[in-house]
């Protein structure tokens, strides 16, 4: 599982990390997201999220030196609860995909499979793409 | 109970270099949010006759209800301050993402107060404030500022700036946060006497509204609306996703109703190659979007400037293609990109800019005008990038022409007043009153000068009114303006209205903050704040001349479509009458002691 994205096609409007936000924390607040739109101004931004199919080796799983962050059914997740907040996989992470907030590392879950950004996102440069697709 | 308002604001007084977080009274609170606690506060706190340069006007910073919120098309901020340019009471908007940022430090508007002794760079992380030397960037253009302030203090920062217009005191100066302005007014000047050359807003908050899964409904029930609008090809919200705001300047210019040449025609035959379609076929374009917003009528183009360049501009939005367009006879739309970028560059509003730039070559045309080493003539890439400099950085006759149109037409004299197309020194938009009357009632009687955003507008453009018509206008006109002002409280960007049901505000506001508010209750409080606008522009000192159309829009139209319309002086007055009888004012456009009561202000007017 992962995204396809069409970064020519995003508005910045971040609708994403808005509905993210929510989903993951009730509330908005951008830092809650674990999805990013980084503004590359003038040039279209970059979007910051776990591209699980498209990474080489999830160099995330092997450098935390708690094994807090495993593989299950194509994706990586991150148990809150075991990590340290060392920040080892924010920084070994390609696709920056990785946030630290209140001291722990978070990523997108992908929603158990129905992730909340992808359905915000009119212009469709954010999309799901299933498993094997 | 959790509320989407945190109800405190921070108070910054500049001189002090000092910030105090304050509890907002429920006599303000009384006005939502945006434009209303906005009024509220500055008629509070700032005498109207005041010099608006002076230390002792405010800027009172504010957002609404939504901002911040999940709620699409709420990014806008709002600026009230006295303004420069109309010495009215202003209020002032700009989209993008600095509205929702404010909300994030945990702040329902910031207030400045006073002025700093050196120019600063003031830098907010949630209720904390830093001032920083702005001696590295004085001069410099707003997206350097913008800039400076990412790159040297965190590009998480949301910035505000002015560019060397608002430094030097150009009436018409914006405040330029990222990729929107509040254009209108000349808040840049104000942020420009206070010596604040730029601002970094950066919080941590959460937003939480008091209802969550009922605004979550709304929100969902909102986001069809406008995917549904969105999808419509012809539809107005349609045309500016597709297009951008430049996509209705075909249907205006067919209707005869885009002002052209300083207002001598109602069309013009250049129009389409300087259009939202024609940049989106022609230049390279990316669309963009204010926080939240489904439509994104932004765009970014890439073009070539006159010396060749490749540059990159943000816009141009619908009004400039008028009053850089079509207004100046010009119909190459690299001139007017260009043009557009150099308004952000120097920091000044494109719309009055355009209109005092129009007049200044019909005054030069008939001799009346002249600048040395420059050939004014509309059409003219020199002359119309040569004053847009000269105004700028106030030399030559841009220091005349930097007052703004009304101002140095009294200056030159010589019969040149009934040419400058402005209410209150305020520029016309790009809509043409002769065209269009009700919405020449609109400029005539706007509280900021010649306002479009409160006019029938649609009414009168799509058709549903008799656009040449005097009747029912003056009606028609007031709903325009109080409910306009109402959704200004939340702050709803324009177009969100025209897909979104009124009942609809109410059920928004209760699920936010909890407030209980009928939409009677909350047109009523539009109301409530266009008189007090009113009331602050007669202390200030307006009359009833104030709310006149120039002496150009009394005589004839020329052109194709447009060919002979005019705005007739007894039938304008009469509308004007009819249109204060209708608001509960006198003769004199004075609200009544009757009128004052029934809106809970009569306090207000002694």
């Amino acid at each position: 599982m992962g995204f396809d994205i069409d970064v020519g096609s995003c508005t910045e409007c971040k609708r994403c990390m808005i509905a993210c936000s929510l989903a993951k924390s009730g509330s908005v607040r951008m830092q809650s997201a674990r999805i990013e739109i980084v503004p590359n101004w003038p040039e279209v931004p970059e979007i910051r999220v776990c591209r699980f199919e498209d990474c080489e080796g999830h160099p995330c799983v092997d450098v935390c030196p708690v094994t807090a962050i495993t593989e299950s059914e194509g994706m990586v997740l991150i148990d809150a609860e075991a990590c340290i907040g060392c920040s080892a996989c924010v920084r070994v992470c390609p696709y920056h995909a990785i946030r630290m907030d209140d001291g722990k590392a978070w990523k997108c879950d992908l929603c158990g499979g129905d992730p909340a950004c992808v359905k915000e996102c009119v212009t469709e440069a954010l999309k799901h793409r299933e498993v094997g697709a | 109970m959790t509320s989407s308002m945190f109800d405190r604001m921070l108070r910054i007084d500049l001189g002090a270099q000092r910030a105090e977080l304050w509890d907002v009274p429920e006599r303000v609170r009384a006005y939502i949010g945006g434009m209303g606690t906005g009024v509220r506060i500055l008629y509070d706190e700032v005498d109207p006759t005041i010099d608006p340069l002076a230390s002792a006007n405010k800027i009172v910073l504010t957002v609404g209800p939504l901002t911040g919120t999940a709620a699409p098309m709420h990014a806008q901020s709002c600026i009230v301050t006295k303004s420069p340019l109309s010495g009215t009471i202003l209020n002032s908007y700009a989209g993008g993402f600095l509205g929702p940022e404010i909300k994030f430090c945990g702040l329902d508007g910031i207030i400045f107060e006073g002025a700093a002794e050196a120019w600063s760079i003031l830098l907010i992380d949630d209720d904390q404030v830093r001032f920083e030397s702005a001696t590295p960037i004085l001069g410099a253009t707003t997206e350097a500022a913008e800039a400076y302030v990412k790159e040297t203090y965190g590009a998480d920062y949301r910035t505000l700036s002015i560019g060397p217009a608002g430094e030097n005191a150009v009436a018409m100066a914006g405040a330029f946060s990222e990729t929107r302005a509040f254009g209108r007014g000349g808040a840049g000047a104000v942020f420009g006497s206070k010596r604040i050359k730029a601002i970094g807003v950066r919080g941590t908050h959460a937003v939480t509204p008091a209802d969550p899964a009922r605004f979550s409904e709304l929100v969902a029930q909102n986001m069809d609306a406008l995917r549904a609008a969105r999808a419509e090809e012809f539809g107005l919200v349609g045309i500016f996703s597709q297009f951008g705001t430049g996509g209705g300047m075909p249907l205006v210019n067919g209707r005869g109703a885009l002002p052209t040449m300083n207002h001598t025609y109602g069309s013009f035959e250049g129009a389409e190659t300087i259009d939202g379609p024609y940049y989106e076929s022609n230049f390279y374009t990316r669309r963009i979007a204010c926080f939240g917003c489904p439509i994104h009528c932004g765009r970014v183009h890439k073009f070539n400037s006159m010396e060749g360049n490749e540059l990159w501009g943000r816009g141009p939005e619908y009004e400039t293609m008028f009053s850089f367009g079509s207004n100046l006879l010009n119909n190459d739309p690299q001139l007017l990109a260009e043009a557009n970028r150099l308004t952000e560059h120097y920091g000044v509003d494109s719309l009055t800019t355009g209109v005092t730039i129009a007049w200044a070559l019909e005054m030069a045309e008939a001799g009346k005008l002249d600048a040395p080493g420059l050939e004014l003539k509309f059409g003219s890439p020199e002359a119309v990038l040569g004053l847009l400099e000269l105004i700028c950085k106030r030399e030559g006759i841009g220091d005349l022409l930097a007052n703004g149109p009304r101002h140095a037409a009294l200056e030159l004299g010589n019969d040149s007043l009934p040419s400058a197309m402005q209410v209150k020194n305020s520029g016309f938009a790009a809509w043409m009153p002769r065209r269009m009357k009700g919405t020449g009632l609109a400029y005539a009687t706007s509280n900021r000068g010649a306002c479009h955003k409160r006019a029938p507008i649609g009414a009168e453009i799509a058709g549903a009114m008799d656009m040449e018509s005097y009747e029912g206008k003056a009606a028609v006109l007031i709903e325009n303006q109080n409910v306009v002002n109402a959704i200004f409280t939340l702050i709803s960007c324009r177009f969100h209205e025209f897909v979104t049901d009124h009942e609809q505000y109410p059920e928004f506001i209760a699920a936010a903050t909890g407030q209980r508010v009928s939409w009677e209750e909350l047109r009523t409080l539009g109301e409530r704040i266009w008189n007090l606008e009113k009331l602050f522009n007669l202390k200030a000192g307006l009359t009833r001349a104030d709310d006149m159309l120039p002496g150009k829009c009394f005589e004839p139209v020329l052109g194709k479509t447009s060919q002979s319309s005019v705005m007739e002086a007894e039938k304008f007055e009469a509308m004007l009458d009819e249109y204060y009888s209708l608001r509960g004012w006198d003769s004199e456009g004075v609200p009544t002691a009757e009128k004052l009561e029934a809106l809970g202000i009569a306090d207000d007017a002694r």
